[in-house]
């Protein structure tokens, strides 16, 4: 072994080129390492033999599934690439002819997310923050605390109906404007610092759950219901679900937030602020008048239109009307539309319809019941525990659409007459509070390079477990009455 | 020559800035300060950047651009950049260059041996990128990351590396330059003699013998650079250690050393699995160290 290790050596010390080559080499498996260990990981899963009790073509979908996890967890490759991957395999794995996986490729989830995303990047291209600036400051002015609730507030209502990304990115903004100037090296401007943008963040992050508008999982696990259990949940029905659970996090997250960070508020300059917006002419910007008859307009169309539309129909309405009506260019939406989201949620979509297709859930939930029952006590609320707590973590790490979108079909396969799981795992994957990889809201944040992971995810276990209990206590007493 | 220095934090970056700015001027050479922002999950990146144009239209400067404002500022303070009034940070403006560059450029006229470069993404990568770029010569890096990022720059980047640890504004330094056969080496040698000879700093040579069969080679290498050194009117003492090569240069480096020296001629197989000893120095060294390609 030495003496081929020496040989290498002497080999690579005469010849540069080869150097160079290897070098290149190193670089490419050093960034792609990932990427190789998921291949070979289900290059040996494939030559196991099949578990009892799975079809081939369920063992073959679940390894693909592990391989996705890998891959959008560490991304060693591009997410189009990860897509792309996810539907060639199922085809070359045999787990579903070239038809069928086309066919599931494309659905109303996935025009959703197209959709909200176009939309989204239409209504930030107005300009809205200052307008919506004045309003906040107008209604909660009267004291800084006041106006980081009314901040909070304002960023979960608009979320729950517009999407975390859209608002977050309306919001921000603001929120910095606030902080603009403030001394971070004391503790005290340094904690009215992560106060305003938490305040912020949380807000986006918990009205995000209220609506089936607020996240593209929500969609998902609406589609998948239709899908496998023939349940329908309209927009009224998940919004008299959620919304009541969006308020107590509202409230519950408020006091977690001025716990975190005490802070006198002295370094905030909400006048100085008020008096710079006042200064901004927004009466005559006409485009703000019909962005918000679009966004009324399409909001309504949620209501009332869902089933026979379909939420992703509507979404890109939204999106074709700011087009026609020349208030944003298709160039801009082609250059802020994440393509490779939209790819990879197709991709995911599919796989999750493959799972649930080929017995693979039914395999897996088979045999965590048959865990369950070696339990003493309710199997119903450790069931509901486990999953609640299992879509919520992996959503931390693997983004909540995502999540829902492969773990969904085994959500509703658990209690599939029951919605409340279904609920629960949706509802619970929207919990992004731990990591800043895990929503666009927590990753905006973080961008700003005033939080740190640490700080992220300190408070955010407080809230992610007051969360789960609060969840938890509604599905159990709350859900059992409408 | 290029020169580029990667800064962080405002606070841990000063000691990198300004030695970086030292061996800049010692080469007369053009210096890019690049600043990489956190790398963003492709599941938000566009939403990130859509934020940031929100941010740039509001006139609140997006991550990165403070950092890079105090860094024009500390050179200027530092007369490394002539003052001059005209230019103003207030006025810079963002040129998307490519795929996570910018550059940004300050209205007036202002010295054109700066750039300043924003990136967002994984550190390696970005430097990586940014030499093949624009060519650098030298990378400087502070030292404040963990011992697996040091040896995977000096493995990938296509530079020489510096790696700024513990080096204070103040102090008085030493040039420590160990010498052997290799190509590095050499390279090491030449940038020793001209930052010696631009800043006035003394050199100690060393070399470490660790078996017979190489003695003399190295005895002949020390002598000529002794030699090469004392022509060139650079104040120099040349040392002979014996043993372990790593751990006897880390033993003599001192606080006040500069470590320089040549990269690993070893094959790059072993090198990225196993290390190698130029890379394990400056992982130990608690000193700034430069690993010359």
């Amino acid at each position: 072994m030495l003496s081929f290790l020496n040989l290498l050596n002497k080999f690579g010390a005469m010849n540069e080129s080869y150097k160079i080559i290897s070098s290149s080499m190193l670089y490419w498996f050093s960034q792609k390492k990932w990427f190789v260990f998921s291949v070979m990981l289900a290059i040996f899963l494939l030559n196991l033999s099949t578990p009892i009790g799975l079809t081939v073509a369920g063992y073959h979908s679940l390894i693909i599934l592990l391989m996705v996890f890998i891959l959008v967890t560490f991304e060693p490759i591009p997410f189009p690439a990860i897509a792309l991957l996810t539907l060639v395999l199922q085809v070359l794995l045999g787990v579903a002819p070239p038809d069928v996986v086309a066919e599931s490729f494309m659905n109303d989830a996935v025009l959703f997310v197209m959709g909200s995303l176009m939309f989204a990047i239409a209504i930030v291209h107005q300009g809205l923050d200052i307008r919506l600036a004045k309003i906040i400051i107008g209604i909660f002015g009267r004291s800084k605390r006041l106006f980081l609730g009314g901040l909070m507030t304002i960023s979960a209502i608009l979320s729950s109906f517009l999407g975390e990304h859209t608002i977050i990115a309306i919001m921000l903004p603001i929120g910095l404007s606030v902080i603009k100037n403030i001394d971070t090296k004391q503790t005290d401007g340094k904690n009215a610092v992560l106060l305003t943008l938490f305040s912020v963040a949380y807000g986006t992050i918990i009205g995000s759950i209220g609506t089936p508008s607020g996240g593209a999982r929500n969609v998902i696990m609406i589609n998948y219901l239709q899908e496998f259990s023939s349940i329908n949940i309209d927009y009224w029905e998940w919004m008299k679900h959620a919304y009541p659970i969006l308020i107590v996090q509202l409230v519950v997250a408020y006091f977690v937030l001025q716990f975190a960070f005490p802070t006198t508020l002295k370094n905030i300059q909400i006048k100085g602020y008020k008096k710079k917006i006042a200064k901004s002419n927004t009466r005559d910007n006409i485009n703000h008048l019909f962005s918000s008859i679009i966004i009324l307009l399409i909001i309504i169309s949620w209501f009332l239109f869902n089933e026979e539309l379909g939420l992703g129909i509507i979404a890109l309405c939204g999106a074709l009307i700011f087009m026609i009506c020349g208030m944003v260019s298709w160039e801009v939406i082609n250059k802020n539309t994440n393509w490779g989201v939209i790819l990879l949620f197709a991709a995911t979509i599919s796989l999750g319809f493959q799972i649930n297709e080929t017995g693979a859930s039914s395999w897996l939930v088979t045999k965590f019941n048959a865990l369950l029952a070696l339990m003493p006590e309710s199997s119903f609320d450790i069931s509901w525990s486990f999953m609640a707590i299992l879509t919520g973590l992996t959503a931390n790490f693997f983004t909540s659409s995502a999540t829902i979108s492969l773990l969904g079909p085994m959500a509703i396969e658990l209690q599939p007459s029951d919605i409340s799981f279904a609920l629960s795992a949706a509802i619970a994957s929207g919990f992004s509070f731990l990591t800043v990889i895990s929503s666009p809201t927590a990753m905006i944040l973080y961008s700003t390079g005033l939080v740190s992971t640490k700080t992220f995810f300190k408070v955010g276990l407080l809230m992610f477990t007051s969360s789960i209990a609060i969840l938890y206590l509604m599905s159990k007493f709350y859900w059992v009455t409408l | 020559m290029n020169i580029l220095i990667a800064i962080g934090g405002k606070e841990y970056s000063k000691p990198t800035l300004d030695l970086g700015m030292k061996i800049a001027n010692a080469f007369e050479a053009t210096t890019t300060i690049a600043y990489v922002g956190k790398k963003i999950s492709q599941f938000s990146e566009k939403d990130v950047s859509v934020v940031h144009q929100n941010l740039d239209n509001r006139e609140l400067y997006r991550p990165g651009v403070r950092t890079l404002e105090w860094a024009y500022d500390f050179l200027e303070s530092k007369r490394y950049i002539k003052k001059d009034n005209s230019v103003a940070f207030n006025d810079h403006l963002l040129i998307d260059e490519e795929n996570s560059r910018m550059r940004v450029l300050l209205k007036g006229s202002h010295s054109n041996k700066i750039d300043l470069i924003l990136r967002t993404g994984e550190i390696i990568d970005q430097l990586r990128s940014e030499v093949a770029t624009s060519n650098h010569d030298i990378t400087i890096i502070g030292g404040g990351g963990n011992k697996g990022m040091h040896h995977k720059l000096v493995q990938f980047i296509d530079s020489s590396v510096m790696v700024v640890k513990n080096y204070s504004v103040n102090k008085k330094y030493r040039i420590l330059l160990p010498v052997n056969n290799s190509m590095g080496s050499n390279k090491a040698i030449q940038i020793a003699e001209k930052f010696a000879k631009s800043k006035k700093l003394p050199i100690e040579i060393i070399t470490v013998l660790e078996n017979k069969s190489s003695d003399e080679k190295l005895r002949t290498i020390l002598r000529k650079t002794e030699q090469k050194f004392t022509n060139a009117g650079i104040k120099n003492t040349a040392t002979i250690l014996e043993g372990d090569p790593v751990q006897a240069v880390v033993k003599y480096a001192k606080d006040d050393s500069l470590v320089m020296l040549g990269v690993s001629p070893k094959n790059p197989f072993l090198k990225y699995f196993f290390g190698s000893k130029p890379i394990s120095i400056a992982q130990q060294c608690n000193c700034p160290v430069l690993i010359a390609k």
